[in-house]
């Protein structure tokens, strides 16, 4: 069997893979972020952690600033970066998946 | 803007600072308001801060081409090397009356402990020249440029001002120690510890100053793939050479004997006692 591919974004809730799970709707600056993540995950991420994985995914090209609104920066997922999620989130699900037909249950989307 | 959060940036590199310390200044205040940053989030953001500083040095960062992660951690362990030197300065300061601190017949562990942390020493010291000799053409073609030679030397000037004050200051220091007797050298005589002290801090500063030069000069230099390994090749047996010295002095035990604190300057080498023949261990002594 082949090996997955990998993405570089590990456990659903590291601090990238969340950043661009919310970026996925569309740009958010810093706080908006925070609270998306929040709201979605439960995780609350610290301004540090927050600012270190923005960093990483600019750098990486998977996420672009935008024009800057007052001192705030609004970002937006890239190209890349959807490819990236959208692999991860396929490394997640077949992991959710095999866990949940063992465990006989059936997954759904929640919103 | 509040100067705590402020100083909080302070804990991040210049040009991270630059790039994303408004925002990051503007999302403390979109979530604090006016409060002060609490103290776990404080203390997140200065471990963030010196995350991003080694991450700016190139001694860390997972994301980086094979070659900058293995120049990056052979940096580390060059880091490694000059806390393992400031260590090794402190064992040895602490070790030099255990020939006569040691009861007869306890001698041979400690003794044999000794010359290994002496030996492996020296071999690390040869490994770090050996690395950097192997830098040497690179060096060269790094200072034969205006832009490098200039960015060598504000590195090298500030390191070596710090190194000449330190060397110039152990003079009356020296001169001031003979003037003492035994006790008044070992801990009576307060200002002669606290200069003590403030030398050792200019030391420790001087080879950090160093340490620093080395690691932001080597980041510089247009490395081959070939000296690349080599050095991280010379990395590993670094490495290896501080996890024996830290095995020989843990098998010596306790470097501290209490009725012969150390004295300054430190004993040659030459005048320690032979190892004697029956072994045991010296953290036994004095128990």
């Amino acid at each position: 069997m082949s090996k997955p591919r990998t993405t570089g974004l590990r456990r659903p809730n590291d601090p990238p893979v969340l950043i661009l799970t919310s970026l996925a709707e569309g740009p958010k600056h810093g706080h908006a972020l925070l609270k998306d993540i929040e709201g979605f995950s439960g995780v609350r991420l610290g301004p540090g952690a927050l600012y270190g994985a923005i960093a990483r995914l600019e750098a990486r090209g998977l996420i672009e600033p935008l024009g800057p609104e007052d001192r705030r920066r609004p970002y937006r997922i890239t190209a890349e970066g959807s490819d990236a999620l959208a692999a991860a989130v396929a490394e997640m699900r077949r992991v959710a998946d095999t866990g949940a037909m063992r465990l006989g249950l059936t997954l759904g989307v929640t919103r | 803007m509040r100067d705590d959060r402020r100083s909080l940036l302070r804990w991040y590199p210049p040009a991270w600072r630059a790039r994303y310390g408004e925002e990051l200044l503007a999302l403390l205040e979109d979530e604090l308001g006016e409060r002060r940053p609490p103290a776990p989030m404080a203390v997140s953001l200065r471990w963030a801060g010196l995350r991003e500083r080694l991450h700016a040095s190139g001694l860390t960062g997972d994301h980086r081409p094979a070659a900058d992660r293995m120049r990056a951690a052979s940096l580390l362990v060059l880091c490694a090397w000059a806390a393992c030197m400031v260590a090794g300065a402190s064992f040895s300061k602490a070790s030099e009356h255990f020939a006569g601190a040691l009861p007869t017949g306890s001698q041979a562990l400690p003794q044999d402990a000794f010359d290994a942390v002496v030996a492996l020493g020296v071999l690390g010291g040869c490994l770090v020249l050996l690395g950097a000799a192997l830098a040497l053409p690179a060096f060269r073609r790094l200072v034969s440029g205006y832009e490098g030679r200039r960015f060598v030397r504000r590195h090298v000037v500030r390191a070596g001002a710090l190194t000449a004050l330190t060397a110039v200051a152990l003079v009356p220091l020296s001169l001031w120690a003979h003037h003492l007797d035994g006790s008044q050298r070992n801990g009576a005589n307060g200002v002669n510890v606290g200069a003590l002290v403030v030398w050792s801090f200019m030391a420790v500063a001087s080879l950090a100053l160093w340490t620093g030069a080395a690691v932001a000069v080597v980041r510089r230099l247009d490395l081959s793939g070939r000296v690349l390994r080599a050095e991280a090749l010379l990395a590993v047996a670094l490495q290896v050479a501080m996890v024996g010295l830290a095995t020989a002095v843990g098998s010596g035990g306790r470097p501290w004997p209490r009725t012969h604190p150390g004295s300054w300057p430190p004993a040659p080498l030459s005048a320690r006692t032979p190892p004697r023949s029956t072994p045991s261990s010296w953290w036994r002594w004095g128990s």
